[in-house]
C-alpha cells in the first residue's frame, strides 16, 4: 500500500489525471460507442442542462471542475444509500461503478469493506481502487479463471453474459438472448391455452381468434355490435386493427381458419400454430425492441454487461411469457407500447412518448392503470419548465393526445360513420355492468370478501356505492405517486428568468429528461398496483401491469439490494397468484419451468434466503406458504364444501404481498423524491428562498446537513442535482465562478 | 471392480479417486465456494455447471407437450410388456406391433422404470392399453429421460475434472450435455440415448484414466443395452487387446486377457443367461437383427448410399428423358414413384447386397484399426473409435439417421485438440444435426429444433473457433477453407428451401411426386458434408503421429 501511495505525489494535477483516467477503465464502450441521439454523453448533457439557463461560455469551466454526471435512472437506490451515509453495501456492492464518469463512485463501489472506507482518506481509496482494478497483467490472468469470485454472488444470466464477453462474443449476446427468448416463448406455446377444448365458449384464445374473424368480415361500424354474447369485441380499436391484420394474413394462408361463424371454436394444429406465431411476431416487433431501447436509454450510462443482464432478465419475465404465450393474450403489445413511451420520456421526447402511450391505451384500456403516473409526470414536466415553456409543452401534449385518439377512433367518427357509432366501442370498452370482481383475484375486495365482509351480499342492489368506493380508494392509492411527480417538478422547476435569457438557445438544445424521471417507475408501480388492489372489475392477469415497472426496477438493481429483493418477490408471487388460472389452462409444467429458469437467471435462490431484512423475512414466509400450498393441492383434493379452497388460500397469501409492494413503492417514491429535491416541508423553505430570488450565499445546506466528504460525493454523482444546479446558479448570479462553490478537488488536504 | 459403481448419484462426482478435481477447479475459486455455501450441498458442481444443469432441465421440461414419435408408444409398450409379462414372454409378445427388439439389459431397465410407473398410473403398464397418451404417461416418460440423462451429465463433469485444458473441456462437456441431437432425438422424438451415450462416455473416460478393464466391462454392458454400439466394437477390441492384454513389446499377458475375457463373459451371461437357459436365444437374436429391411431407411440417412441412391434417381430421369436404352429394373421404377417410403430398389445401378456393405465397412475399419494397433494410445483410440462408428454410418446396411450421434459424440471429445479436428467436427456437426431435422416434421417442433441448434452453434462452435482458429498456410488450403465455408453457409439456403417448398407447391397439381424432394435434397446435401468430414478425419488420423 505504502509504495503505491507514494507513487502518486499529493499534486493536484496528477490527481486530476487519476480522476480522468479512472472512467476509462469502466466506461469506454458505452460512452463512446453508443447511440448518440438517445444518450448524449455526460458532459454534453451537463452542457445542455446549463445552457438552458446560463451563458454557454461560462459553463466550460464548471464542466471541467465539477462534472455533474447523468444519473442512472434506475439506480436511485444508490443515491439514498449515499445520502444516508450508513448503508455501505459491504458485500453486495454493485459490480460496476455507480457512475462511470465519477471517480469517487467507483472507489466506493469497488472497495467492499465499509469500515475501511470510512477510515481511509480519498487518495488511499483511489489506490485501493487501482489495486482492485488490477494492473493489465492480472487482468489477463483473471481471464483464464473460469469463475471469478464475483460469480458466487450473481445470477446465471450475469455469469453467461460475462462468459460471452470474455470469449469475445459480446456482439452475440443481444441476438442470442433475443433468439433464446423467442425459443422459450415458442416452447411455452406448445402447451394448451385458455379454453382449450372446452366448448361452447372456449376462452381467451377463441376470443382473440373470433375478433380476427369478425374484423376481416364485417364493416367497421358492426365491429362493436356483432353478436356480443359470443366474445363481442371489448378492447379499444388498435386491438381491432391488429386483429384485422392478423386475420388478413391468416386467411391468406388458409381462409377456413377465419370463416365467419363456421370457424368458431376451430382448434386445428395449423390454426393454433398461426395464432401462436402471431403473438410471437407482435411481441418481437413491439415488446422486444421496447426492451432493447429501454436498455439503451434508461441504463445507457451503465456497463454493457449490466445492460445485457438487464435485457436477459426482462426478456424472460415469467409472468408475461406464461400469460401471453401460454394462456394466450397480446399483453406484450400494450406493455411494449407503454415501455416505448417511457423510453421516449427518458430520451426527452415527450410528444413521442405521449403518442406511444395513447397507442398503448388504444390497444388495451388496461393501460389506464399507468395513466395517473404518466399524466402527472408530463404535468410535472410542464411545471418544471415554467409557465411559458410549460404551457407550450402542455398545449403540444394535449394536441398530440387528442390527435392520436381521433386517429385511433377515426373509423367510428362522423365523416366515416354516423355519430352514434362511437357509443358502441366506448360502452364496450368500459363495462361497469359487471360485478365488483371476478373469480378469485388477489386484490383488496376479494381478500376482505373472504375474511371480513361479504361485499356483494351487503350492497345488493346498491352497486353504485361500491363503484364509488373502489374509485375513491384507487385514487387515494395512486395519489402519493402522482403527487410526488408533480411536487418534484415544482421543486426542481426552472427559473423563468433563465429561460427568458436563453429563449433562442433553448430550441436547439437536445431534449433532456426532467429530474423527476427516476420517480416515474415507482409512480407507475404505485399507480398500477393501486388499481390492481382497489379498482373495480380486476382480473388476475392484470398483475402483469404492476409487474412491468417492478421488473424494470429490478433489472437495474444489483443483487440482494432492496429493490431487487422486492422485485423478485413481487414477480414470484405474481406468477404464483396466477397459478389457479394456469392450472386451469394446463400450463403447470410451464409454470414450474419458467419459475426455475428465471430465478436461476436473476440469481435468486429461495432456499438460501437469510432473514436479515424485512423483505427477506417476508419472502421466506411467503415461499414456505406457497410451497406448502402446492404440496397440499397436489396431495389432498379440496373438500366438497369448499371447491375453491386453494384459489382462496392463494388470494390470502398474495394480497398482503401486493399490498406491501404497493406501500413499499410509495415509501421508495418518497425516498427517491427526497434524493432529487428534498423532502416536502423540510426543504420547501430553503428552495422557496432560492426561487424567490434571494439566494443564500454560503454555507451550503448540503454541506451542513451531510458530512463533507459524502456531500461532495453525492453531489458529484448527480444525486443532488437541484443543489448543484442551485449553486451553479448562485455562482452565475454572483458573476464569478468561485472555486468553493464547486466541490473541492478530491484529495485536497 | 470398485470403479464400476454406477455414477447414478451426483455425489459420486466428487470421487476421491480423482485428486485433480481439487486442483483443477478448486484452486482459484475455492475461497468463494467454500465461504458462500456451507449451508447448501454443492455435489462438487460449480455454479456455471449448476446453471447448465438447471437451465437445460427447465428447457427440457418445457418440451413435455412437444411432438412425440411412435418411439414414445414403443417405449410405453415395453414398459407394459416388462411389467405385466414374465421374462419368458418378453421376446415373444406381439400384442402391439412395437415388439421388444433391444437387448436384455434395456428390457431390465424398462422393468425397473415400470415399477414407479405402475404406482403413478396403472394404465401406463396395461399391455392392451395401446396408444395411451394421457398427461401422466407423457410426464412420466419424459421425466425418466431427463433423470436418466443425468448419468451423461455426471460423466461429462468427470471429463472436466481430469482434463488437460479445463476450460475447453468445459465447453465441450456443456456442448455434449446440451447437444441438439439429444434434444431432438431424446426430448422431442423420444428415446433414451442420453443415458446410453453416458455409459459410452463413461467407458471412454475409464480408458482415459487408464482403467482399461472397467472400460471394457462398461462397453460390454452398453452393448447389452443397445446393440447399435456394435459399430464401435472393433475399435474397443483392438485397443483393449493391444494396450491391455499385451505388453509394449507385443507379448500376451495371460492374466489380463483372462480377466478381461471373464468380465465380459460375466456381463453377457447376466444379460443373456436367462434367455439361453430358456432356450430363447434364436428368438431373441431374430428380434435384435431383422435382416428384412432395405439398404436405406425411409428417409435416407446422409451416408454414401444416399448419394448412390440419388445418383440412381437422377440417372433414371436422364434415361427416361433421352430414351437411352438402359436395362431398367422394373420394380425399381415402381419404387421411385413411391417416393422414399419402403425399400430402395435401384433402377440403373446394380442393387447392393448386405454382404457388400458389410465388406466395405470392414475394409475401411481395418485401415484405421491397423493404425490403432500400431499406436494404441488414448487419443488414437478415440479417433479410431470415431472412425469405426463413422465407417459403419457411411457404408452400413439400413443405417438410421439417428446413428449420426455415434459419430458426433466421440468426435466432440477430439474437437478441441487442434484446428484440423475442430473444422472436421464443425462440418460433421452441422451436417449431422441438420440431417436430424426431418425427424420432426411438425412445423412447431422443427422450428424449435432449428432455433435451438442455431443457439447451440453460436454458444459452442463460435467460442472454440475463436480460440483455436489457424490461418490456412497455402493457396490450396485457402481454397479448401473457402469451399468448406460456402458449404456451411449453404445450409441457410437449404433450410429456406425446405421451409418454403411445401408452401410454394401446395396448390400446384402433381406436387405429390415432388413431396419428398426436400427430404432428398437434405439427405444428399448433408451426405456431402459428412462424407467430406469422414475423408478429412481419416486423413488426419492416418497422418498424425501418436
Amino acid at each position: 500500500m505504502d509504495s503505491i501511495n507514494s507513487a502518486v505525489p499529493p499534486n493536484e494535477a496528477r490527481k486530476r489525471n487519476v480522476r480522468d483516467r479512472t472512467p476509462s477503465f469502466n466506461s469506454v464502450p458505452h460512452i463512446k460507442g453508443g447511440v448518440p441521439k438517445s444518450r448524449p454523453s455526460t458532459l454534453r448533457n451537463f452542457a445542455s442542462n446549463s445552457s438552458m439557463r446560463s451563458v454557454g461560455s461560462d459553463t466550460d469551466r464548471s464542466e471541467i471542475i465539477a462534472p455533474v454526471p447523468r444519473r442512472h435512472l434506475l439506480q436511485t437506490a444508490e443515491s439514498s444509500q449515499w445520502l444516508r451515509l450508513d448503508t455501505f453495501s459491504d458485500t453486495n456492492w454493485p459490480s460496476r461503478g455507480i457512475s462511470p464518469v465519477s471517480a469517487t463512485s467507483s472507489v466506493a463501489s469497488n472497495f467492499p469493506t465499509s469500515t475501511a472506507s470510512k477510515r481511509l482518506s480519498f487518495s488511499a481509496l483511489l489506490e485501493q481502487e487501482k489495486l482492485s482494478r488490477g494492473i493489465p497483467a492480472s487482468v489477463s490472468y483473471a481471464k483464464d479463471r473460469e469463475e471469478p469470485i464475483e460469480d458466487s454472488k450473481s445470477g446465471g444470466a450475469r455469469r453467461w453474459v460475462r462468459w460471452m464477453h470474455r470469449h469475445g462474443l459480446k456482439v452475440w449476446v443481444v441476438p442470442s438472448a433475443i433468439v433464446a427468448s423467442i425459443w422459450v416463448k415458442w416452447c411455452i406455446g406448445l402447451g394448451t391455452y385458455s379454453g382449450h377444448a372446452t366448448p361452447p365458449m372456449f376462452g381467451d384464445y377463441e376470443a382473440q381468434r373470433h375478433w380476427m374473424e369478425l374484423t376481416i368480415h364485417l364493416p367497421f361500424r358492426e365491429w362493436y355490435t356483432y353478436d356480443l354474447q359470443y366474445w363481442g369485441l371489448d378492447y379499444p380499436p388498435l386491438t381491432a386493427y391488429a386483429s384485422w391484420l392478423c386475420g388478413k394474413v391468416g386467411s391468406l394462408i388458409n381462409p377456413s381458419w377465419f370463416d365467419l361463424y363456421t370457424s368458431r371454436g376451430i382448434e386445428s394444429p395449423e390454426s393454433k400454430l398461426f395464432m401462436r406465431a402471431s403473438v410471437v411476431a407482435l411481441d418481437t416487433l413491439i415488446y422486444v425492441p421496447a426492451l432493447y431501447t429501454f436498455m439503451r436509454t434508461w441504463q445507457g450510462t451503465r456497463s454493457s454487461r449490466t445492460q445485457h443482464v438487464a435485457l436477459v432478465t426482462l426478456l424472460f419475465h415469467p409472468a408475461l411469457l406464461l400469460i401471453d404465450f401460454g394462456h394466450f393474450q397480446y399483453n406484450s403489445v400494450m406493455l411494449g407500447l407503454t415501455l416505448l413511451a417511457l423510453n421516449a420520456f427518458a430520451a426527452g421526447y415527450d410528444l413521442l412518448g405521449a403518442f406511444f402511450f395513447v397507442l398503448s391505451l388504444g390497444f388495451k384500456q388496461m393501460a389506464l392503470y399507468y395513466a395517473p403516473a404518466i399524466g402527472s409526470y408530463l404535468l410535472g414536466k410542464c411545471i418544471y419548465l415554467g409557465p411559458v415553456h410549460g404551457s407550450r409543452l402542455f398545449m403540444r401534449l394535449a394536441f398530440t393526445v387528442t390527435l392520436t385518439l381521433i386517429l385511433l377512433f377515426a373509423p367510428f367518427l362522423p365523416p366515416l360513420s354516423p355519430s352514434s357509432t362511437i357509443l358502441a366501442p366506448v360502452s364496450r370498452i368500459f363495462p361497469f355492468a359487471r360485478g365488483l370482481f371476478e373469480d378469485k383475484v388477489a386484490n383488496f375486495w376479494c381478500f376482505t370478501n373472504v375474511l371480513l365482509i361479504k361485499w356483494k351480499r351487503m350492497f345488493e342492489g346498491r352497486e353504485g356505492i361500491l363503484i364509488k368506493a373502489s374509485a375513491g380508494l384507487t385514487v387515494l392509492g395512486f395519489l402519493p405517486g402522482a403527487a410526488g411527480l408533480l411536487w418534484g417538478g415544482w421543486k426542481a422547476r426552472l427559473q423563468p428568468a433563465d429561460l427568458h435569457e436563453n429563449k433562442t438557445q433553448e430550441i436547439t438544445v437536445p431534449p433532456i429528461p426532467t429530474p423527476t424521471l427516476p420517480l416515474l417507475p415507482y409512480a407507475l408501480l404505485t399507480s398500477s398496483m393501486s388499481f390492481f388492489l382497489f379498482s373495480f372489475q380486476v382480473h388476475e392477469k392484470t398483475i402483469l401491469l404492476p409487474l412491468l415497472p417492478l421488473t424494470l426496477l429490478l433489472s437495474g438493481a444489483s443483487l440482494n439490494e432492496e429493490v431487487w429483493m422486492w422485485g423478485v418477490l413481487g414477480n414470484n408471487v405474481g406468477v404464483f397468484s396466477m397459478w389457479p388460472l394456469l392450472k386451469k389452462d394446463g400450463l403447470g409444467v410451464q409454470y414450474f419451468a419458467m419459475l426455475l429458469l428465471w430465478n436461476r437467471m436473476v440469481g435468486h435462490d429461495p432456499f438460501r434466503l437469510r432473514p436479515n431484512s424485512l423483505v427477506a423475512i417476508l419472502s421466506i414466509a411467503v415461499y414456505v406458504t406457497a410451497f406448502l400450498l402446492h404440496a397440499l393441492e397436489l396431495l389432498v383434493p379440496p373438500p366438497a364444501r369448499y371447491p375453491d379452497l386453494f384459489p382462496v388460500l392463494n388470494v390470502l397469501v398474495c394480497t398482503p404481498v401486493f399490498g406491501l409492494v404497493w406501500l413499499w413503492s410509495i415509501k421508495r417514491g418518497i425516498e427517491v423524491g427526497w434524493a432529487i429535491g428534498g423532502l416536502p416541508g423540510s426543504g420547501a423553505k430553503k428552495s422557496g428562498d432560492l426561487y424567490n430570488g434571494t439566494p443564500k450565499p454560503k454555507p451550503n445546506p448540503a454541506m451542513e446537513s451531510v458530512r463533507r466528504d459524502f456531500g461532495v460525493r453525492a453531489m458529484s454523482l448527480g444525486y443532488a442535482p437541484s443543489e448543484a444546479r442551485r449553486r451553479a446558479l448562485e455562482s452565475l448570479r454572483a458573476g464569478s465562478v468561485e472555486r468553493d462553490v464547486f466541490p473541492p478537488p478530491l484529495g485536497r488536504r | 471392480m470398485s470403479k464400476l459403481s454406477p455414477p447414478s448419484s451426483p455425489t459420486q462426482a466428487h470421487h476421491p479417486a480423482i485428486p485433480e478435481d481439487q486442483e483443477e477447479t478448486g484452486s482459484i475459486p475455492s475461497k468463494s465456494h467454500r465461504n458462500s455455501d456451507s449451508k447448501w450441498p454443492r455435489w462438487g458442481l460449480s455454479r456455471s455447471e449448476t446453471d447448465v444443469l438447471l437451465l437445460s432441465t427447465g428447457l427440457k421440461v418445457l418440451l413435455f407437450p412437444a411432438y412425440r414419435s411412435t418411439d414414445f408408444e414403443v417405449h410405453r409398450n415395453w414398459l407394459a410388456i416388462t411389467h405385466s409379462l414374465p421374462v419368458s414372454q418378453w421376446y415373444y409378445d406381439t400384442t402391439s406391433e412395437w415388439t421388444l427388439d433391444y437387448p436384455p439389459f434395456f428390457a431390465y431397465f424398462e422393468k425397473l422404470l415400470s415399477i414407479p410407473a405402475a404406482l403413478i398410473d396403472p394404465k401406463i403398464v396395461d399391455l392392451n392399453n395401446l396408444g395411451y397418451s394421457e398427461w401422466t404417461v407423457i410426464a412420466y416418460q419424459r421425466s425418466t429421460v431427463i433423470l436418466t440423462e443425468l448419468i451423461l451429465g455426471v460423466v461429462l463433469l468427470r471429463f472436466i475434472r481430469g482434463a488437460v485444458d479445463t476450460s475447453r473441456q468445459r465447453i465441450i462437456s456443456a456442448s455434449l450435455f446440451l447437444h441438439p441431437g439429444f434434444l431432438i432425438i431424446d426430448h422431442i422424438h423420444f428415446q433414451y440415448n442420453g443415458f446410453m451415450y453416458g455409459i459410452l462416455l463413461w467407458s471412454i473416460l475409464m480408458a482415459r484414466e487408464g482403467h482399461k478393464l472397467s472400460s471394457g466391462i462398461l462397453f460390454a454392458i452398453l452393448l447389452n443395452f443397445k446393440h447399435i454400439y456394435m459399430y464401435l466394437a472393433p475399435a474397443y477390441f483392438i485397443y483393449l487387446l493391444r494396450s491391455y492384454c499385451m505388453s509394449v513389446s507385443g507379448e500376451i499377458l495371460p492374466t489380463r486377457f483372462i480377466s478381461l475375457a471373464n468380465a465380459v463373459i460375466v456381463v453377457f451371461v447376466v444379460s443373456l443367461g436367462p434367455f439361453i437357459l430358456m432356450g430363447q436365444l434364436p428368438q431373441l437374436l431374430s428380434r435384435l437383427f431383422p435382416f428384412t429391411r432395405g439398404l436405406n431407411h425411409a428417409y435416407w440417412a446422409p451416408n454414401a448410399w444416399a448419394i448412390v441412391t440419388a445418383a440412381d434417381r437422377v440417372l433414371l430421369q436422364f434415361a427416361k428423358r433421352f430414351g437411352v436404352a438402359l436395362s431398367l429394373n422394373e420394380s425399381g421404377v415402381a419404387s421411385t414413384s413411391r417416393g422414399l417410403v419402403g425399400d430402395t430398389v435401384f433402377t440403373v445401378i446394380p442393387n447392393i447386397k448386405p454382404v457388400q456393405t458389410f465388406a466395405i465397412t470392414v475394409g475401411f475399419q481395418a485401415i484405421f484399426l491397423v493404425k490403432l494397433w500400431r499406436s494404441p494410445t488414448y487419443k488414437s483410440f478415440l479417433a479410431a473409435l470415431t472412425l469405426c462408428g463413422y465407417s459403419s454410418f457411411m457404408f452400413g446396411w439400413h443405417v438410421h439417421e439417428k446413428a449420426v450421434l455415434l459419430v458426433l459424440v466421440p468426435l466432440s471429445l477430439l474437437a478441441v485438440d487442434s484446428y484440423a479436428y475442430f473444422k472436421t467436427f464443425l462440418i460433421a456437426s452441422t451436417a449431422g444435426v441438420f440431417s436430424l431435422f426431418p425427424l420432426l416434421f411438425t412445423p412447431a417442433a422443427s422450428l424449435i429444433a432449428v432455433v435451438y441448434s442455431l443457439l447451440w452453434g453460436a454458444s459452442v462452435l463460435l467460442p472454440i473457433n475463436r480460440q483455436i482458429y489457424e490461418f490456412p498456410r497455402s493457396v490450396p488450403w485457402v481454397i479448401l477453407e473457402t469451399l468448406e465455408n460456402i458449404y456451411l453457409v449453404g445450409f441457410i439456403a437449404l433450410q429456406g428451401f425446405v421451409a418454403l417448398f411445401p408452401l410454394l407447391t401446395q396448390n400446384r397439381s402433381g406436387s405429390a411426386a415432388l413431396e419428398f424432394l426436400p427430404l432428398l435434397v437434405t439427405s444428399v446435401y448433408c451426405a456431402i458434408g459428412l462424407i467430406w468430414a469422414f475423408l478429412r478425419l481419416s486423413v488426419i488420423y492416418l497422418k498424425q503421429q501418436y
